[in-house]
């Protein structure tokens, strides 16, 4: 698989002197899907904003499809990265639903048809089809969660990064962003998310980077990371092996960091 | 020509409380701030003073004069050290403290709240105007480009300021009335502030100090800017 992002040695120290990246080095791969995870202040965020140049790093670099980031305005990166915040309230404006899903492709240089198919496209991946007239403020939080969500997918960008995509959904909500992330890695398309929430990272993503103080301590699929060994490494930054993980481990039954993975060695015994 | 004792004197009180606080690098940014103002009220009373004559030297159409310089001199004393002064109330005084003592002073709830929020919003206002820059840049919005493409920005940075503005203020209407804001009655704090004697006395002192300042001035006795 090619690399899609790489970071050679990145650092990062705020203005304010605070240290939050030290001697980050990643290779993100064509439709890979990555969960980071962390506890809170680990450098999570810090580290996903290097991507899209929000934030550039103070040491190292940064590097998309080969091409340095340095000196590219965000603007030009957003064609590549596209990058879903937690908080939609901070981004929506638009008077409905459609014409906010559209900004961000328009800002792209999208126009007519092939706008229209993009915005169509996000919006049934997010279930929002029926709403496209409706005013965003109409939307509960969840659904304006998911509007902000498809305004990202409408950018079809090569990487979509979330941060925190779970947040306030319920257990269909869950299921519909899980949905989206795995056509998004078939597709070919690189999916890197925050989350807090390990269940929904070990059953989605092939590979979890662990972050504490700046640095990334396990990276591996949820097999390795999530396994035993590693939970006093998960621990050191208060994080714990989703419930599935715990529970095979307790029945002997080796790593079952995903639901299936645990019914299957049930099943096998 | 006005004194020069008036601000002269105050900057003298707040350098000196600055430096016993050692305030004097937290002050700084305060006096960047009046910057702006003082330039300009240096260049104007400088070179526009009306009626100075005292020439230093002259520019096109317009002078400088001796007066100017002097009026514009008294003028900046007296700004920096009104912001000076501001800056030293919000260096050393936390809000929640004055504002529990106002109310225990019998300020009402509503108004305390209100002087609250104002000031409390501005640094929120700040933090969540930098979130929405950054998720609309993201988004593709050229805020590094040229004035005309930076100019087609403001519809998506400025509604969602006043949107999520708008939208939580129910929010925190109701988690006011969870914590009994409009109850009836004299509340109690637990967390009451020190008040020794001689800041007492000091407070006081100040106080009659600036109303005989101000009956001197008045009546024509102490002359003051």
């Amino acid at each position: 698989m090619t690399a899609v992002a790489r970071l050679e040695g990145v650092g990062f120290v705020y203005p304010d002197g605070t240290r939050a990246l030290a001697g980050v080095a990643l290779e993100l791969r064509e439709g890979e899907r990555v969960g980071i995870v962390g506890q809170n202040g680990s450098g999570k965020s810090t580290l996903v904003r290097q991507l899209n140049g929000l934030l550039r790093p103070t040491e190292g670099r940064v590097t998309l499809f080969g091409r340095d980031t340095a000196g590219v305005h965000v603007a030009e990166l957003a064609r590549t990265v596209g990058l879903a915040f937690q908080n939609p309230d901070r981004q929506i404006f638009a008077a409905s639903v459609r014409s906010e899903v559209a900004f961000g492709a328009r800002n792209l240089g999208r126009r007519g048809a092939e706008l229209d198919r993009a915005v169509q496209a996000a919006l049934e991946a997010v279930g929002l089809e029926g709403e496209a007239a409706t005013n965003p403020y109409d939307l509960g939080y969840s659904r304006r969660k998911l509007l902000a969500l498809a305004s990202i997918l409408a950018m079809e960008t090569p990487v979509v990064v979330l941060d925190e995509p779970t947040t306030g959904q319920d257990a269909r909500g869950v299921e519909r962003i899980q949905r989206i992330v795995g056509s998004l890695g078939e597709t070919g398309r690189t999916v890197i998310t925050i989350s807090h929430d390990m269940r929904f990272v070990a059953e989605s993503f092939q590979r979890v980077i662990v972050m504490r103080a700046g640095r990334v301590i396990l990276d591996g699929p949820p097999v390795t990371v999530f396994a035993a060994e590693h939970a006093g490494a998960l621990a050191s930054t208060f994080l714990e092996a989703p419930l599935a993980a715990r529970l095979g481990e307790r029945l002997g039954l080796g790593t079952t960091p995903s639901e299936s993975a645990l019914l299957d060695a049930l099943a096998a015994r | 020509m006005r004194g020069w004792s008036g601000p002269l004197g105050m900057l003298a009180i707040v350098l000196a409380i600055a430096l016993a606080a050692r305030l004097g690098r937290a002050m700084r940014p305060y006096l960047l701030a009046t910057l702006p103002l003082v330039i300009s009220i240096l260049l104007v009373n400088t070179f526009l003073y009306p009626g100075a004559t005292d020439r230093i030297l002259t520019l096109g159409p317009v002078s400088a004069t001796w007066t100017g310089l002097a009026e514009a001199l008294q003028a900046t004393a007296r700004v920096v050290a009104f912001a000076l002064s501001v800056a030293l109330l919000a260096l050393t005084t936390a809000i929640d403290d004055l504002l529990d003592d106002l109310e225990h002073r019998g300020l009402g709830r509503r108004t305390i709240f209100v002087i609250g929020s104002a000031i409390r919003t501005v640094p929120r206002m700040i933090e969540r105007a930098g979130e929405i820059v950054d998720a609309q840049r993201a988004r593709g919005l050229d805020t590094e480009g040229s004035v005309w493409r930076r100019a087609r920005g403001v519809v998506p940075l400025a509604g969602p300021m006043v949107l999520s503005a708008l939208s939580e203020v129910e929010e925190r209407t109701m988690a006011l009335e969870a914590r009994a804001f409009s109850a009836p009655g004299r509340r109690t704090t637990l967390r009451p502030l020190p008040d020794r004697p001689a800041e007492r006395a000091l407070r006081w002192g100040l106080f009659l100090a600036a109303v005989v300042l101000v009956g001197l001035s008045v009546s024509g006795r102490f002359p003051l800017p």
